[in-house]
């Protein structure tokens, strides 16, 4: 019986590590919404021939490249994005590093998606934030949307992302300053009637 | 059952046997019978907390826009607290069944992984597969030992490797999954346990092929620069499985004997490769002494070696060595590819080594009247001979005569033993 305690009381402490992991994820991302920075990502069309992904929209953005000095910088490496906002209010990278920046809370930790062979020495950033997860049935929908607003020169699209001391959190996305979930609900009830 | 206690009657009855041996055959076929049931509960428990867990995990999959944030994190949490209120539960009340541990387990595994994805989703976090895999079987790994579940050790095994392949092929750069060793280390006492106590479960059985099988697919993600010595360290792994699978213990549990079958399968394909002309050419223009102490290839290999020496020499040999000649193939190996480093000679003895251990089986299939090792042998054979047609100058009526005449075996061997058994 003493034996059969033991084993209880064990498990006790393992169900909270299993509960204390998804916690700690989530107070993460909260303080990241609360008290981080606001950030208006442009976004930008993406691949056409980019598989349907089902329970996500993709999304690529404008600003995501900068010229670097050398291509000494390999693929899936860790990198640190600086940004700020430009004159329009939308961000903007600064610039990149692979070691923490110090004195300022607004930068990304990001991955490198490649850069060029030849110089200027472009280099693609692989933002942690490029999946919007939406229900299935409405993620076609609602990538349909974003591809037309990306490729009218007229609407813009924009990502909302909450930014602090490299950890971003995406908040949502808009087109023309509606939340895209708002413009799907507007959708289908047009579809319905 | 009914038959048999009717026909115990008629033979008490005949004075065939007496009551007590009566009394002690129905005993016997009534506990065998209820273990039997017991077999079943477990199976169905544990497939209906499959079917409950993954459906959870596709529920996860079509998420719910229209809720809140804080309704979809507390839906999040209900499906894990359920499992470990129910694991809990089983703990304290249920600990003999093996029913309510298997299955409680199995449900709390997928709300762990349920949970953690969903989080995901719900904050947009486009995490990597392979983190998420980690954190997943780590948070789990000690569900086996507490609650001893043997089903979430083989979750957990299939999980690690994936891990392991993950970061180790399919990542780019490739990252060295070192961790996997310990993680696979962590499950080993469990292993051990149900060799002691279960060696007769079918649990024990999925372990024996589960194991080597992960060992075989993440060996090669130790490739670094001195990818060509992967196949001696994989030699040695192979076997190694097969001196395991020929220790009494594991010999007992034919024809079930995976150590023995992967071992065995290893080697020759193995060999096979090394019957080309290109393998031994590549190992003289790209082998380089040079740091090669420190590749991780050679130290696999090394440790790999020394493990199968130690139980080569370790294990009580009865048999004369010409009955069991591939236990000692993997010295062999490593020896003619210290040679093929500075000559081709290896190249014409691996050839006869094949041709050797294909006449050796069938020899033994036929001694013992064991068709599957006869097929083996002609099998090994029938191999060597497709791989020299395709590097060698042989006139093709000889390759037709070749393939004609091992075609001709096979018909006669095989139907030859049929009616030997008749």
């Amino acid at each position: 019986m003493k034996h059969k305690k033991i084993f209880f009381y064990i498990f006790i402490v393992i169900a909270l590590v299993q509960l204390y992991v998804p916690v700690q994820m989530i107070l993460r991302k909260e303080k990241v919404l609360d008290e981080g920075v606001h950030f208006k990502f442009k976004t930008a069309p993406i691949d056409p021939s980019d598989p349907f992904r089902g329970k996500y929209v993709k999304l690529s953005f404008e600003a995501n490249t900068i010229i670097v000095n050398d291509k000494n910088w390999t693929r899936n490496e860790a990198i640190y994005v600086l940004i700020d906002t430009d004159s329009l209010g939308y961000a903007k990278i600064v610039s990149v590093s692979k070691e923490l920046p110090e004195n300022t809370s607004n930068y990304i930790k990001a991955k490198v998606s490649y850069v060029s062979f030849k110089s200027p020495y472009r280099l693609t950033i692989q933002y942690p934030f490029d999946r919007y997860y939406m229900e299935e049935s409405k993620a076609p929908i609602a990538e349909e949307l974003y591809r037309e607003a990306t490729q009218l020169k007229t609407t813009i699209a924009y990502a909302l992302v909450s930014v602090k001391d490299g950890d971003a959190v995406l908040k949502d996305v808009f087109i023309d300053n509606t939340p895209i979930k708002e413009i799907i609900q507007e959708v289908e009830k047009i579809e319905k009637n | 059952m009914r038959n048999l206690i009717k026909d115990i009657k008629e033979l008490v009855e005949e004075n065939v046997i007496s009551k007590d041996t009566a009394v002690k055959i129905t005993e016997y076929y009534n506990t065998k019978k209820k273990d039997s049931k017991n077999r079943l509960f477990v199976i169905f428990g544990v497939l209906g907390a499959l079917l409950v867990g993954l459906g959870i995990v596709l529920i996860v999959a079509h998420n719910w826009d229209n809720f809140s944030k804080i309704t979809k994190t507390i839906m999040a949490f209900i499906p894990l607290l359920l499992g470990q209120f129910l694991s809990g539960y089983t703990l304290l009340k249920k600990t003999d069944s093996t029913v309510w541990r298997e299955a409680s387990a199995a449900f709390l595994f997928f709300a762990i992984g349920a949970n953690i994805s969903l989080i995901s989703q719900i904050y947009h976090m486009n995490g990597s597969l392979t983190n998420f895999v980690l954190v997943w079987m780590l948070l789990s790994l000690p569900l086996v030992y507490v609650m001893k579940s043997s089903f979430i050790s083989l979750l957990y095994i299939v999980g690690i490797t994936f891990y392991a392949c993950n970061l180790g092929y399919w990542t780019y750069p490739n990252v060295e999954p070192y961790l996997f060793w310990v993680l696979l280390i962590a499950i080993m006492p469990h292993y051990y346990t149900l060799y002691k106590t279960h060696h007769q479960s079918n649990f024990f059985i999925f372990h024996n092929w589960l194991i080597p099988l992960s060992l075989i697919i993440v060996l090669g993600t130790v490739a670094a620069t001195s990818s060509i010595l992967l196949n001696v360290a994989y030699f040695n792994l192979f076997g190694l499985f097969y001196l395991i699978g020929k220790t009494s213990f594991f010999s007992h549990q034919q024809p079930k004997n995976s150590y023995l079958i992967l071992g065995s399968f290893g080697m020759i394909v193995l060999l096979l490769i090394a019957s080309f002309d290109g393998f031994w050419e590549h190992i003289q223009r790209t082998f380089t002494g040079e740091k090669l102490l420190r590749a991780p290839e050679f130290l696999s290999s090394v440790i790999l070696f020394m493990s199968s020496l130690t139980i080569l020499i370790r294990t009580p040999n009865k048999t004369h060595w010409k009955n069991t000649p591939l236990k000692y193939l993997f010295i062999v190996y490593t020896f003619l590819f210290i040679i093929g480093i500075f000559s081709s000679i290896p190249v014409i003895l691996v050839n006869v080594l094949i041709l050797g251990i294909g006449i050796h089986s069938i020899g033994e299939g036929v001694s013992r009247h064991h068709l599957g090792l006869l097929n083996y042998g002609l099998l090994i054979i029938t191999a060597l001979i497709i791989s020299r047609f395709f590097d060698t100058d042989l006139n093709f009526i000889i390759r037709g005569l070749l393939f004609v005449m091992v075609g001709v075996g096979f018909f006669v061997t095989n139907y030859w033993m049929l009616k030997k058994r008749d």
